[in-house]
């Protein structure tokens, strides 16, 4: 049986499926190739030649005629027996019988116009479409497993695939023929098959959601087509390839329990089946695995659209009131007062499926199932334990549920209301008369949102969330609650509520799923929008929600950056727009100010340009300035490794040359803000508690300053300073950053930090540096002494070697100091100008100031202190008496005395 | 070329024409066929919504949650009268269905009957 169930290709051993053998073949019957399957061995050996397609069109339109004659014909009869009954002098005879016998000609037209309609009724049913349905499309699945338990018997039958293809797929093969004919080859290839359904009236459709234009694929697709075949006049034949696919495209239909084989069974078939054809598409940017999964979206819809069809028809059976089918239950004011009936949204349409989840949903019937206990569902916000209570819902309307569900309504309470409305001391009896409602009524399932509002709620000695968990414990009705997993832990887990409530994880989907509840929700946010959402808009919008967006869990934080995607794309170039890959990261850029827009030519240039652009903050330290830049190309071109941080630095070297300005720099240029950066003072955890601080502990909620600082802003620099202070203990936690790009904090949550740089900073070796320097040592010597020498005893073999790089910055020169001093004058003038004065300094100015600021012990520090003493000082003293009016140029001169230059009189 | 014409004339004969001769074949077999699974599933719906082993199964549960004696007497009564009136409209349902199903069988041999009847003894035949 399940050999039979996996499609397998059988070729004919007369013929050897040679198209052009296969047509006489008698063994075969012109079949060729065939695939086993439950339904029989499936063939294709009705021909397709310009005849056969010629007298299907003629068929088709004959039948129409002839529909159409028929009922012409009625309608004159019936109105030819009219006029002649208006005529009567007498109309009241017509109740007699003896008139229906009379042998009058409008009698007897009326007899043979009723003969007529039963021909018409046998006509339209069995004429109108000669395409039969797929076995087994029908069936229940208790029938269809008997079905397929049978196939052994059906094993050796032919089975005719033809005439279970749609109008669409039919025409989409004869497309196919045409297409070979058009090009003179003589066997219809599975590209050409592929090529027919592409032009077809879904294949638009697809092309647009792949991002794909008929332009850009149509010469090479021609090109293909030609070299795969060989030339020739007709009789053109289906190849062996486009057989199989035809018998495959049939079992795949099957598979996935639809009516009939439709073109994107023949597209995707085709597809697979050419292995050139996926290269092609591929060269042309559009990955097999991208155009699989358009595919799969299509059909999702597809199913989708059916499967709403058939909960239409079952929610019909569901009662519109409180009132249950066995009509059992009571009325319920109060808790009517307070909440909402989700079966009754289900059952009028209001509720959405839910896709994916079908573990966590297992596990929640199952607890309910093994005796009426009730259920919290814990997930980070967006998770999806909503949509999970909806599902139930709509399972609840549709009776497929366990019996504890059977007949009953999911009412959702409103937790805030209860907790609120009124006097708050009234609220634990609100809530007990509530539950106590419940239980009279017998056919109410609780659904509970945010359970934890519930805890402190209420007064005396007895809390909300106490006076829920002991009428929970006397078991007269299921709740099924939701909750976050931070609330779980410190509100409910503990105390006797925790103990009454099955959890069940609900987990941040992967970005499979998440891409599947997209494609499932894009009909909505397609209708809503008037714009159509490409495959190129829904992958970009998982990946970067998945990568920045990390205050609501998946799929919530894509969903929504598709729906601003689609409101952004239709103000910007109207409805029926496509929503793209573009508006995508134009929305989360907005949102995060992140650059994740593709690489542009622009932005090709900043980054190649990236050592340029540092060099404007940081003076020297050439060595340092390219390694980062390298470690940046390769984030932005994504070819890093995925599970470690961007990069990891270590800056060795003296204070004040410029480390911490390069880490600033960094921010500013990849980051696009200089806050970004999240800066830890390593001497403030000398001792092994100070690690709470950093990462947090358990029970308190507020988390740990890192790990907190990262979850937030996981894209931005960690810049760890004077590293060398931190205790053993803290420095090891680094280790699995370094390593996996992950921290689990005190509250036992993972932070990623694969999208931060990590930079730590340490002044050890600092004495060495400045002497190996001043020696004239080279820095790549001094940094292996460092390593092997110097910073043994201050840090760990294993911790040096988890850095992408050690860098070793160098105490600065006069030059360098020149350079800076220069940079820190600009910087007072732009702070001047802001205030609209004009900013001048003399350059005999600016070097006495870098040779008075110059201390190779501390670097450029000293500079900033002296251009604050001797220049802000003097520019104070200026701005406060008044002496300069705006438009003046200030000017610094040699000696430190400050000049106002009146600007023209306008 | 012929040929492939005659084969175009005598498909569309066949099929066209052909059909009338099918028809008989098919209005008692596979049509009458349909028309039973389609009177099943209305059925089968109806007896769903009218929930027959829903009532059965909670016979002696009171109504409206009146579990006194007198509610549950009540309730009892109710109910049975409730699956009574139930079971007269689903046998009724079932009855006009029935005669749809007679109405199928019969139609075809009586309009081709009486029009034939007709014809015959119509004036415009008496007069040939």
């Amino acid at each position: 049986m399940s050999e039979l169930a996996r499609p397998v290709a059988i070729v004919c051993a007369q013929c050897g499926a040679d198209p052009r053998l296969t047509a006489s073949c008698k063994a075969c019957g012109g079949a060729g190739i065939g695939v086993a399957s439950p339904d029989g061995f499936l063939v294709w050996s009705d021909p397709v030649d310009d005849f056969t397609i010629a007298l299907r069109a003629i068929k088709k339109n004959a039948t129409v005629i002839f529909h159409l004659a028929i009922m012409i014909g009625l309608g004159v009869a019936v109105a030819a027996i009219l006029w002649s009954l208006t005529r009567l002098d007498d109309v009241s005879v017509i109740r007699e019988a003896s008139f229906w016998v009379s042998g009058r000609w409008d009698v007897s037209l009326a007899w043979f116009a009723a003969f007529l309609g039963c021909f018409l009724i046998f006509r339209l049913s069995e004429y109108s479409s000669d395409v039969r349905s797929i076995p087994g499309w029908a069936m229940t699945e208790a029938q269809l497993e008997a079905h397929d338990a049978a196939a052994p018997t059906r094993a050796d039958h032919r089975f005719e695939i033809a005439p279970h293809f749609s109008e669409e797929a039919r025409d989409t093969v004869e497309r196919a023929y045409g297409i070979a004919h058009d090009l003179k080859r003589t066997e219809v290839r599975p590209d050409m098959l592929f090529a027919a359904a592409l032009t077809g009236p879904s294949g638009g459709l697809f092309m647009a959601r792949l991002g794909l234009s008929f332009d850009l694929v149509k010469r090479p697709l021609a090109t293909l087509m030609i070299s795969d075949a060989s030339a020739g006049n007709p009789p053109i034949a289906f190849s062996k390839e486009t057989k199989r696919s035809l018998a495959l495209a049939y079992a795949e239909a099957r598979t996935a329990r639809r009516k009939h084989v439709s073109p994107i069974e023949l597209f995707l078939q085709s597809f697979k089946d050419s292995p050139k054809l996926q290269t092609l598409l591929d060269r042309l940017g559009f990955p097999a695995e991208h155009v699989m999964k358009v595919a799969e979206w299509v059909r999702l819809q597809e199913q989708l659209r059916e499967d709403y069809l058939r909960f239409v028809e079952l929610a019909a059976l569901k009662p519109k009131s409180v009132m249950n089918r066995a009509m059992t239950a009571q009325q319920t004011p109060l808790l009517d007062r307070f909440s909402e009936d989700l079966t009754i949204a289900a059952r009028n349409g209001y509720l959405q499926p839910l896709i994916g989840r079908e573990r966590e949903m297992e596990e929640l019937l199952r607890a309910i199932e093994s005796g009426n206990r009730s259920v919290a569902l814990v997930g980070e916000s967006g998770t999806g334990k909503g949509a999970m209570i909806e599902e139930l819902a709509r399972r609840m309307v549709e009776e497929d549920v366990p019996p504890e569900l059977f007949d009953r309504r999911l009412v959702s309470v409103n937790v805030a209301q209860v907790v609120s409305a009124g006097e708050s001391g009234l609220a634990a009896e609100r809530l007990i008369t509530m539950l106590r409602e419940v239980g009279m009524s017998g056919n109410v399932i609780l659904a509970v949102h945010g359970i934890e509002s519930l805890v402190g709620g209420g007064s005396g000695p007895m809390d909300l969330a106490e006076a829920f968990a002991s009428e929970l414990d006397r078991g007269y009705f299921i709740a099924i609650a939701t909750t976050t997993p931070a609330a779980w832990t410190q509100y409910i887990e503990r105390r006797s509520l925790g103990t009454k409530l099955v959890k069940v994880n609900v987990t941040p989907l992967e970005a499979e799923d998440t891409l599947r509840v997209l494609m499932a929700k894009s009909g909505s946010i397609e209708y809503v929008n008037k714009v159509f959402l490409s495959y190129g808009a829904l992958e970009k919008a998982t990946t970067l929600a998945m990568r920045y967006l990390r205050d609501v869990a998946p799929p919530e934080n894509a969903l929504d950056v598709v729906r601003e995607a689609a409101v952004l794309a239709r103000k910007a170039r109207g409805e029926r727009t496509f929503v793209t890959a573009e508006d995508v990261a134009k929305v989360v850029h907005d949102k995060t100010n992140i650059p994740v827009e593709s690489v542009t030519g622009g932005e090709t240039e900043k980054l190649l340009d990236m050592e340029n652009r540092l060099h404007g903050r940081v003076i020297g330290q050439d060595e340092a300035v390219t390694a980062v830049s390298q470690a940046f190309r390769r984030a932005r071109a994504d070819l890093r490794e995925g599970k470690r941080p961007i990069a990891n630095f270590l800056f060795l070297g003296p204070t004040g040359v410029g480390k911490t300005e390069l880490a600033k720099a960094l921010a500013a240029e990849y980051f696009g803000d200089e806050n970004r950066m999240i800066r830890l003072d390593m001497s403030e955890y000398q001792d092994a508690t100070s690690i709470h601080r950093m990462i947090g502990q358990a029970g308190d909620q507020r988390g740990g300053l890192l790990t907190e600082a990262v979850r937030h802003a996981p894209f931005s620099i960690v810049l760890l300073d004077e590293v060398e202070k931190a205790h053993p203990d803290i420095l090891n936690l680094f280790l699995q950053v370094m390593d996996d790009g992950r921290l689990t904090d005190g509250v036992g949550r993972t932070v990623d930090f694969t999208n931060a740089v990590v930079i730590m900073t340490s002044n050890a070796g600092t004495s060495f540096i400045q002497a190996e320097v001043t020696n004239g040592t080279p820095l790549d010597v001094i940094r292996t002494a460092l390593l092997e020498r110097e910073l043994k005893g201050i840090f760990r073999p294993e911790f040096l070697n988890r850095f992408d790089g050690t860098i070793v910055f160098r105490p600065l020169t006069m030059d360098d100091m020149t350079q800076i001093a220069h940079l820190q004058i600009h910087a007072v003038g732009a702070r001047l100008e802001a205030k609209g004065f004009m900013f001048h300094a003399e350059d005999e100015a600016v070097e006495a100031l870098a040779k008075d600021g110059y201390d190779p012990m501390f670097g450029a520090r000293p500079l900033r202190r002296l251009i604050q003493e001797r220049v802000d000082n003097a520019l104070a003293d200026v701005l406060l008496r008044h002496q300069a009016e705006r438009g003046d140029t200030i000017v610094l001169k040699a000696d430190m005395t400050v000049e106002i230059r009146k600007a023209d009189a306008v | 070329m012929h040929s492939r014409t005659g084969a175009v004339a005598k498909l569309l004969i066949v099929d066209l024409f052909g059909s009338v001769a099918w028809f008989p074949v098919w209005w008692y077999t596979k049509g009458l066929e349909r028309v039973f699974v389609w009177v099943r599933r209305s059925l089968q719906y109806r007896a769903a919504s009218y929930a027959f082993r829903i009532w059965i199964k909670n016979m002696l549960v009171p109504m409206y949650g009146q579990y006194d004696w007198t509610g549950r007497l009540v309730s009892v009564f109710m109910r049975i009268i409730v699956l009574i009136g139930r079971s007269v409209a689903f046998v009724a349902e079932a009855l006009v269905y029935g005669i749809g199903i007679i109405a199928w069988i019969a139609a075809p041999i009586i309009f081709a009957l009486l029009a034939a009847w007709n014809i015959t003894s119509g004036a415009f035949l008496r007069n040939v």
